[in-house]
């Protein structure tokens, strides 16, 4: 069992430790998906329901994992757990709106390779999280995720009409802001604290 | 990638997969792949030679046991069955380094069992090691990996260099350096990383312009 | 990932079944190969790293128990590696007497969780030994609590005697022998340490005074 308080591990995933810009996992969603704010909404909502739902499945998982003494099948397990929540989640998405599910197309499934739903799982693994924690962290780092996500695509907006070197065009200029972002997010750290 | 093998291979050919992955398709120079590894652990020379061994294994082995499977699979469980696969070398990569030495599991940490979502890994299983035969996919795993091992380097030896004047830990420039730590932080990364990537569009774009001057 | 696979070739699913089975099974047989190999180098590899870190604080300790202590502050001897609650670490001298205990404490940082390891002599009532374990302060400025030789002298004896709890104070104002100097620059981390300090001998230490004869014995 951990001790840090639920707060903390809130602020700390969400701010403090992003996902995306401190810790660096889910970057290639962050790159492709980035150039449009509604695109990167709907994904940002996707990827944090994903994330709660297979953090909770990881949890149950680990515990009977660990009650088994198989630990050694922990990667196996996680990544089939997080293959299948994201088929189930498209399979709702198909029934419930048609719409959301054309306009997300080629991502959901994409989804099963962000690193960021497996980091979730692993991390709250690693640090021993209870139940609660577990889900508050899932929480924190899937909207950090988004939040990430949703200011690097309003900045790309911006961006689209102003004159950039054809060089920088592409992945290197997201890559500068993300970096810049980054730094400006390192101000948060000693929140909570 | 387009090409269809045959049968028989020319040891060109063999050449050919091997170094288009460490040059001309350069999983993260060139294809922008498996960036999160990249940059999450590249703060010293050290831990990106051990994740690039790391990954090097895992596609070489995942590559090879693929392609011997190949003919087996079925096109609806291609997938389920790669990441089967894959995972399975990632835990035993994950044990193997743990086995090696503490220190460097201590500071790779969970990024290790992230190779399993490198979409590099998951990538060439896809595209080369499932239509190729054993010998090509295996040295396709070795040039795509050795391609991952030379970025990682490069990104790391910068960003310790600049970063903490050290090289594998041995000090570079003297007691009178100061630091640059914004490059061991997380933006530093970024920054490393956007700045390969344009020393690589401009080389291309110059050897563009000389093309056309001939 | 193939979504629109036409229904109409779908092999029978015992094919699929039968393939998934055989993949499975060179897998499984993989891993748990892999597994079993590097249990033993594992183990050992932690056990050295643990035994260095308390030769490390105890200077001088030939030999070390461990000892895990349990939700009501009994003890247990433990392999030290393997016990995941909290634990004490003996260190003895060639004669077989106590030079001291370590201690594990952890707290958060300004980055994350620092970890923390620390000797606590019973006869000084004193800690006398310092090391940070993990941490993942910004470089340059908190990561020198693990480096940085004026804060680390603070606890060469640092007043443990649950008088008055352990405490940071402003880098340059340590009056007192159970006060830590701050480093400048680094202050929530040098509070960080301070904390974790005063939360672990506040466990620890009572647990350490009850079972003391125990612990000397080595038992």
């Amino acid at each position: 069992m951990n001790e840090v308080s639920l707060g903390f591990i809130f602020i700390d995933s969400l701010l403090i430790n992003n996902f995306v810009l401190s810790v660096f996992l889910g970057i290639c969603p962050f790159i492709g998906v980035s150039n449009k704010l509604s695109t990167a909404w709907r994904m940002g909502v996707s990827v944090i329901f994903v994330i709660v739902v297979s953090s909770v499945l990881a949890y149950g998982t680990n515990s009977l994992l660990i009650a088994m003494h198989a630990e050694y099948l922990r990667i196996i397990t996680y990544i089939v757990i997080i293959a299948s929540t994201v088929q189930l989640v498209e399979m709702f998405i198909k029934k419930t709106s048609p719409a959301l599910f054309r306009a997300l197309g080629i991502y959901l499934p994409l989804i099963t390779t962000n690193c960021a739903v497996l980091g979730v799982a692993l991390f709250q693994t690693a640090r021993n999280y209870s139940f609660a924690q577990s889900v508050v962290f899932a929480l924190g780092s899937s909207m950090g995720f988004t939040l990430a996500l949703v200011i690097m695509s309003i900045i790309r907006e911006r961006l689209e009409l102003s004159d950039i070197p054809n060089l920088a065009k592409g992945t290197a200029l997201v890559l500068m802001i993300a970096g810049t972002l980054s730094l400006a997010f390192m101000g948060f750290a000693g929140m909570g604290g | 990638m387009g090409h269809d093998h045959g049968a028989t291979v020319s040891p060109s050919e063999n050449m050919e997969a091997f170094l288009n992955g460490l040059w001309k398709q350069n999983p993260v120079f060139v294809q922008v792949l498996g960036t999160c590894p990249t940059m999450a652990i590249t703060n010293s020379a050290r831990n990106a030679v051990a994740m690039g061994l790391a990954t090097l294994f895992v596609l070489v082995f995942s590559n090879m046991l693929i392609s011997m499977v190949r003919r087996l699979v079925q096109k609806q469980v291609r997938i389920a069955t790669y990441i089967l696969i894959i995972a399975t070398f990632v835990t035993m990569v994950d044990y193997i380094i743990k086995a090696v030495s503490i220190d460097v599991y201590k500071a790779l940490g969970p990024f290790i069992a992230l190779i399993v979502v490198n979409c590099i890994i998951l990538g060439r299983a896809e595209a080369f090691a499932g239509k190729n035969p054993v010998w090509q996919s295996i040295l396709d795993g070795f040039g795509m990996g050795i391609g991952f091992f030379i970025a990682l380097f490069c990104l790391g030896s910068v960003r310790e260099i600049l970063g903490a004047g050290t090289l594998f830990g041995f000090s570079l420039f003297g007691s009178n350096f100061q630091p640059w730590v914004l490059f061991l932080l997380p933006s530093g990364g970024f920054f490393t990383l956007a700045s390969w990537l344009l020393v690589f569009a401009w080389w291309k774009e110059r050897g563009k312009a000389k093309e056309a001057q001939a | 990932m193939n979504t629109t696979a036409p229904r109409a070739d779908m092999p029978p699913s015992s094919a699929l079944i039968k393939l998934m089975g055989v993949v499975s099974l060179i897998c499984g047989l993989l891993i748990v190969t892999t597994h079993q190999q590097t249990l033993a180098p594992i183990r050992h590899n932690q056990e050295i790293i643990l035994s260095e870190t308390v030769a490390e604080l105890l200077p001088g300790a030939k030999k070390q128990v461990s000892y895990g202590v349990d939700a009501s502050g009994n003890l247990s001897i433990v392999e030290g590696a393997e016990f995941a609650g909290p634990r004490l670490f003996a260190g003895y001298d060639a004669y077989g007497g106590l030079i001291g205990v370590v201690i594990e404490g952890g707290e958060r940082g300004y980055a994350d969780v620092i970890r923390a390891m620390f000797a606590y002599s019973p006869q000084k009532k004193a800690i006398v030994g310092f090391k940070v374990t993990e941490l993942k302060e910004t470089p340059g400025l908190g990561d020198k609590i693990s480096s940085d030789k004026k804060f680390l002298s603070n606890f060469k004896d640092l007043d443990a005697s649950l008088e008055h709890p352990i405490v940071t104070v402003k880098s340059g104002t340590k009056k007192n022998r159970w006060e830590v100097d701050a480093i400048s620059g680094a202050t929530i981390s040098s509070r960080a340490v301070g904390r974790l300090l005063q939360k672990s001998t506040k466990e620890m230490i009572p647990v350490i005074q009850r079972n003391l004869q125990r612990i000397e014995r080595g038992n």
